[in-house]
Formats: C-alpha cells, sequence, structure tokens
C-alpha cells in the first residue's frame, strides 16, 4: 500500500494543497487516512483513479462519482467470489481491494458491505451466507495474526454476545478485534456465556476498557457476564458494540454506546480509555498534592 | 464505371457543411464559477479560481458568463454538472444531482413542444455535437408556476450539452 502526503497527492492532480482539502470537505473525496501526527495521508489508487476520471470527466462530482465506481469494483468482485464458493477468487478479489485502501478501509468499504449484501440478498439460512460468513471470519482472523504486536499500554476485552459465526454482527465484532489490534491495543475476546474462571482471565489481562459485543445473548446473560468482570477486576469503564436497541437502557446505566461502524468504534474507545487515565492521573496528582500539603502544614505545625 | 454510377442514381455519402453556421470562437469557463480564464493551462483542467469545476469549452455565444447559473448534460440526459448559481437557482447541490436523470431537476414548460424547442430532443442533439443554439423554456420539476428560458448548445471535452439559464 502507497500512501501520499497531501503535497504528493495535490501534484500528481496537479492542484493545490487547499484545492484538495477543499475537495474532501465537499466530495468526501479523496478520503485520507491520518498519520500518528494527525498528517493526511492520501492512497496512492484512489489519487490515481481520481486523477484519471478527471481527464474525461465534465465536473469534479461527476469525477469523484467515477472514481469511486471504480473502486466500488472491488466489492461487486468479491460479491460475485462468495456467491460461487470461489475462495482463492475471494481472496484474490480482497487482495485486490488492499492494493488501494488500507487494510481498515477495505475491511470497512469491500469486506463487510459485501457480507451485508450477500445476507440481505440470501437470507441467513442460506448456504452462500454460510460460506461467506465463514470466509470472511477467516479472512479477518488471518489479518489479526499478522498485526504487528502491542505498542500501547491499553488493554480491552471484549464480551462477544453473537450467536455464532453466522451471526451478522460477527464479522463486524471480529472487524473491531482488528482495528483494535491493529492500533496497537492488546485485546482478549471471550464469549459472554463463559462466567466461569473469568477471574482469572481479567487478573492476567488487566483491561482498562470491557466492551460488550454483539445483540444475540439476552440481557441476563451479558449482565451476569459483565458482573463477573467487574467483580474480578473492580469498577471499570463498559462500552456497547453493536448491541440493538438497547440505545435508551443503556444510557440511564452509564455505558459508553459506540458507532457501528467499527474503525469508529475503534477511535471512540481509544478516547474513552484516554479520557479514563487523563481522570485518573488527576487523581493521583490531585492526592498527591494534597498529601504534600498536608505534610508540609504538619511540618510548618511542628516547627 | 462512370455511366454505371449515374445510372443507379443513387446519392453518394459526402462530408457537407453544417446547417448551422460555426464561426463563433471556442471560449473556456469553469463548469462551477463559469468564469472564464485568462490562459488556457493545458497541463490542468481544474479551475484555478474557485478549484471546484473543470474547465470545458463552448462556442462564445453561448457560454455562460461568470456567476451565471448552467447545467451540464450527456446524452443519456444525465446530470454531469450544476454551477454554483444553478444549485442556489433549483435549490439543489452538485453533489446529489450528479448522475440523476434531468427531469429531476428540469422539466420542459411546454410538454407537447416538438423539433428543436423539446428539451430532451434539444439536449441529445446538442451532447452529440450539433452546432448551434437552441432556446428552450423549462421549469423546475418541483415547482409550478416558474418559467425560465434556457439556450442549450453543445460543450466539452467531452462532448456533452451545456444548458445556460438567462
Amino acid at each position: 500500500m502507497r500512501y501520499l502526503k497531501t503535497s504528493e497527492a495535490a501534484a500528481l492532480l496537479n492542484v493545490s494543497p487547499n484545492t484538495l482539502r477543499a475537495w474532501e470537505r465537499r466530495f468526501g473525496f479523496p478520503k485520507p487516512q491520518r498519520s500518528p501526527g494527525k498528517h493526511r495521508l492520501f492512497t496512492h489508487g484512489e489519487v490515481a483513479a481520481l486523477r484519471d476520471a478527471l481527464q474525461e470527466g465534465l465536473s469534479i462530482s461527476s469525477a469523484v462519482s467515477r472514481a469511486r465506481e471504480g473502486l466500488a469494483a472491488d466489492s461487486n468482485s468479491l460479491v460475485g467470489a462468495l456467491v460461487s464458493y470461489e475462495g482463492e477468487r475471494a481472496d484474490g478479489a480482497i487482495e485486490a481491494a488492499l492494493a488501494l485502501r488500507s487494510v481498515e478501509r477495505s475491511v470497512e468499504e469491500v469486506l463487510l458491505p459485501t457480507l451485508d449484501e450477500i445476507y440481505r440478498r440470501y437470507g441467513g439460512d442460506s448456504a452462500a451466507w454460510a460460506f461467506a460468513a465463514h470466509w470472511g471470519a477467516n479472512w479477518l482472523r488471518r489479518a489479526q495474526r499478522l498485526a504487528p504486536p502491542p505498542v500501547r499500554p491499553v488493554s480491552i476485552v471484549i464480551g462477544d454476545a453473537s450467536r455464532d459465526e453466522l451471526d451478522t454482527d460477527a464479522p463486524h465484532i471480529r472487524a473491531l478485534e482488528l482495528f483494535c489490534v491493529r492500533a496497537g491495543m492488546k485485546v482478549l475476546s471471550l464469549s459472554a456465556r463463559g462466567v466461569s474462571g473469568i477471574g482469572d482471565a481479567v487478573a492476567i489481562h488487566q483491561p482498562n476498557i470491557v466492551v460488550l459485543a454483539g445483540g444475540h445473548l439476552a440481557d441476563d446473560t451479558v449482565a451476569r457476564w459483565a458482573y463477573a468482570v467487574r467483580l474480578a477486576a473492580g469498577a471499570m469503564p463498559v462500552a456497547v458494540y453493536r448491541r440493538g436497541d438497547q440505545r435508551v437502557r443503556m444510557r440511564t446505566t452509564g455505558t459508553s454506546m459506540l458507532p457501528s461502524g467499527a474503525s469508529d468504534a475503534q477511535r471512540r474507545l481509544l478516547e474513552l480509555i484516554d479520557a479514563e487515565q487523563d481522570a485518573a492521573r488527576i487523581a493521583v496528582a490531585s492526592a498527591r498534592a494534597h498529601r504534600d500539603a498536608s505534610s508540609g502544614g504538619g511540618q510548618r505545625a511542628s516547627m | 464505371m462512370i455511366e454505371a454510377r449515374s445510372n443507379t442514381r443513387r446519392g453518394l455519402l459526402a462530408v457537407v457543411p453544417d446547417t448551422v453556421p460555426d464561426d463563433s470562437p471556442r471560449v473556456s469557463f469553469c463548469s462551477h464559477c463559469g468564469i472564464r480564464p485568462a490562459f488556457a493551462d493545458i497541463s490542468s483542467r481544474v479551475c484555478d479560481s474557485c478549484g471546484m469545476g473543470l474547465i470545458l469549452q463552448s462556442h462564445a455565444d453561448v457560454a455562460p458568463a461568470a456567476g451565471d447559473p448552467f447545467l451540464v448534460l450527456d446524452g443519456s440526459l444525465s446530470v454531469c454538472a450544476v454551477s454554483a448559481a444553478a444549485e442556489n437557482l433549483l435549490a439543489t447541490c452538485e453533489t446529489d444531482a450528479v448522475n440523476r436523470h434531468v427531469t429531476e431537476l428540469l422539466v420542459a414548460a411546454d410538454a407537447e413542444a416538438q423539433g428543436a424547442a423539446n428539451l430532451a430532443v434539444a439536449v441529445t442533439w446538442a451532447a452529440r455535437g450539433d452546432g448551434g443554439a437552441r432556446r428552450v423554456v423549462v421549469r423546475p420539476t418541483n415547482t409550478f408556476g416558474v418559467r425560465l428560458k434556457t439556450r442549450i448548445a453543445s460543450c466539452g471535452p467531452p462532448t456533452a450539452a451545456l444548458v445556460v439559464f438567462d
């Protein structure tokens, strides 16, 4: 995957960097990622597709539309491969998508929409969905194994409340795991059915936040699992991901709702953890200041 | 041989001049703001002034002036460009309007007009590259009681129909 800085992408398109940023605001394309220093990084494939489309276009909008259509071809070819039960061709289609996009965007813009489309078109009890869901789960796990080791001092435990591999939430939960791992977090994913021995797992993993993901398991089962985790690790923030229509109820318990998109959810998780760590640092600093003040006061009193 | 040709009495294919004189000079304009660039920069088609449009060409007598409302349509009557002024006039946004059929934005005021006065015919001819401008009265699809005079002519590249609101 080749990335371009704003100035490089602007030079390739023969426009100014300001124009490129204006296009991003107005058309949402090309859509950059951010470097660790928050600078824009454009994928070469998108910029090249737009450059070619501009040569043949009548307006920027129509050129953007044409460039997007070209990139959407990856999704169509993946659908075609999966409904034909051709795993190798599906691997090739996602590889083609990866040539133009990052892993995160390939998953969000090609893999997950493809799986959703197959579920919508053929239904959850179809062989096509069974094959596609299995292939998607395998691919996401393989990508997770290839991710670099964790670099952040951040750890999360995911309580998987999806039914099984055929649950429509399952690929999205795997995608969230993958994005968190790729963002440098330590991730432990467990079924929310398994309560026995959860204390040991939590004691070893020391999570900063617990995520309840998936909408299949009943509230009681999920609550029992969350209670067991809190009992073992103490009070800690809990976030909920793709847990259906429980938005209203969760709002009253102080639990954070994560956005349904995996990359948005991963960013929100990092924000929650950062806020929690900041609060902890402030609490420690104020406790230290209070202790110093009281010990200083004691010394003055003794003098 | 010559006798045989004369005996067939069939017309021979030949290049004939356009029925409409094409002596008007061509000018460049931005597909978004309508500004005519001072000099043609062949290295980039993007408008230097606004950065939001591509530079197109049309005959000087039909090309829009800066700030004029206009649309660009292709041969299948799909919207390809909406100028900034046309966005205000038609209460739409180019990003929403592009690739939609023109009838979702405009319809002919006289639905029974024939020939060049018919919106679809005029656009199709212009998008085919036929010379000359045609005048058609239209109305916004979602608004009654409003009449808008337009001039429709060819523009490009690639060849398309330019609909300028007078």
